[in-house]
């Protein structure tokens, strides 16, 4: 069949709407792809079956016209091949075919076959046809283009929200998650976490001597530094209360990097504080300073509370350990747990550090090593 | 023995195809006489089947109904009856005239 000559067709200009031809007779494939030029589309054309498999995957077609009779790979098995592939399964596919046995109908509906034409072709019944798949095709885009600009809306108002609760990184994780909120499970684990609990050294002072309204502007941006600082490292912050704060980091996702990410958000949250602190100072006469406790272990987290209230938050020894760690410590100052410490001891400026006497925890029996470091 | 003009009406939008359409037609004809000639009958079948599926969608309905009574001779091995088609095949094609609209 491939003797035959291919006749001269005048190229229409592009359009939108593309509409591969797949015959071997070159006669019907021009007459194809002439007609659908005449109606202002882009068509092209390929003679065999995996010719049409590979156009289809190199530029996919709004519309397939395919014979059945093909050399080599049939017109049933592209279609098969297009209707089984997720990325092409959505092209219409419209078999152009002498053959008018029922069984040859039977195996296009099996392959999935969009709609049927019969050769001779009428032009007229070709195009009623094709602009039905036309519109049908672009309807479907339409709603799925819809569909997607309202699943972006959607993640965005998700993320808007999470964000005032978790860092931005770990709120992309969680809405990029399958299941949506799968990092924050419904059943209590353990885990190893380094947890940091940070609060302002002169509160007291300032809620005692200063306007309510001054109190809590000076709150929200102590806050702001604070948590900026917990963000920047990825830190997940499972708790606000008064002045104080808890941050975890390893939970809920793995971070191998877990203690030099919690020991730089103690120094970030003190040197962003500084300023703040030298602000307040002018305009109220306080002295404030962050204090912060630093300790690795083994915490619980769960989902803790009751169906009204439920937070997302770590407990344990070792979140304990750190709010022991946190009240000890005075303005500018870290106390890092020991074995933490070892980990951190390179990141640490020197001559800043010296040991603190031994801290033993309430209903413990032995004493937990203290390294101090003066920011 | 004077010979039937056979007339075709064409749509002009086709007007650019219709020279290579029967340069193939004539060349298909050569071919189907080969065939019979080393009695081919799978290939002088495909060639009716094709005939059918072209002819009637440029407007030539003669090449689409010989085409079938070509694709049926060949199914059944019927030399003598696909002598009498390829002749008329051979005729129309001769004798055609295509007014364009």
């Amino acid at each position: 069949m491939s003797d035959l000559a291919t006749p001269v067709r005048n190229l229409a200009p592009q359009t939108a709407f593309r509409v591969l031809v797949v015959d071997d007779d070159p006669d019907m494939a021009e007459l194809l792809a002439a007609t659908m030029e005449a109606e202002g589309m882009e068509p092209e054309v390929v003679s065999d079956g995996e010719a049409a498999i590979a156009a289809v995957a190199a530029a996919p077609p709004d519309l397939v016209l395919l014979d059945v009779l093909l050399p080599g790979t049939s017109g049933f098995e592209v279609c098969r091949r297009l209707k089984t592939d997720p990325l092409t399964a959505l092209i219409p596919v419209v078999l152009v075919t002498a053959l008018e046995d029922r069984e040859s109908r039977l195996l296009g509906i099996e392959a999935g076959a969009d709609d049927f034409l019969h050769k001779p072709v009428r032009r007229e019944e070709l195009m009623a046809r094709v602009k039905t798949l036309r519109r049908l095709h672009e309807t479907r885009r339409e709603l799925e283009a819809q569909r997607l600009a309202a699943e972006v809306e959607h993640k965005e108002a998700l993320h808007k929200a999470l964000s005032r609760y978790v860092s931005p990184r770990l709120t992309d994780r969680i809405i990029g998650a399958a299941g949506g909120a799968a990092p924050f499970r419904t059943e209590a684990e353990r885990a190893d976490v380094v947890v940091l609990f940070a609060d302002l050294r002169g509160f007291s002072r300032i809620t005692e001597t200063i306007r309510v309204h001054h109190v809590v502007d000076m709150l929200n941006e102590y806050f702001w530094v604070l948590t900026e600082a917990a963000y920047q490292h990825e830190g997940t912050i499972f708790n606000m209360a008064g002045d104080s704060l808890l941050v975890g980091f390893n939970v809920p996702f793995a971070q191998p990097d877990a203690p030099a990410r919690a020991w730089r958000t103690a120094m970030d949250m003190v040197s962003r504080f500084a300023p703040v602190s030298a602000e307040w100072r002018t305009r109220f006469g306080v002295a404030t300073g962050v204090g912060i406790g630093l300790c690795r272990g083994e915490v619980i987290i769960g989902n803790i509370g009751s169906p009204h209230f439920m937070s997302y938050t770590i407990i344990g020894d070792t979140v304990n350990t750190a709010a022991r760690l946190m009240q000890m410590a005075q303005a500018d100052e870290v106390l890092v747990e020991a074995a933490l410490y070892e980990s951190i001891r390179p990141l640490v400026p020197a001559g800043r550090t010296h040991v603190r006497e031994e801290v033993v925890l309430r209903g413990k029996s032995e004493a937990v090593g203290v390294y101090s470091v003066k920011l | 023995m004077t010979q039937d003009v056979h007339t075709v009406k064409v749509s002009k939008d086709l007007e650019d195809l219709i020279p290579t359409f029967l340069a193939n037609r004539k060349k298909e004809l050569d071919t189907l006489r080969q065939a019979l000639t080393a009695a081919d009958f799978e290939q002088i079948r495909q060639i009716g089947h094709r005939m059918r599926g072209v002819g009637n969608s440029y407007g030539f309905d003669n090449v689409t109904s010989l085409g079938k009574l070509i694709e049926d001779g060949a199914k059944a091995s019927d030399r003598a009856g696909l002598e009498t088609h390829i002749a008329a095949y051979g005729e129309y094609l001769s004798n055609v005239r295509i007014t364009y609209e």
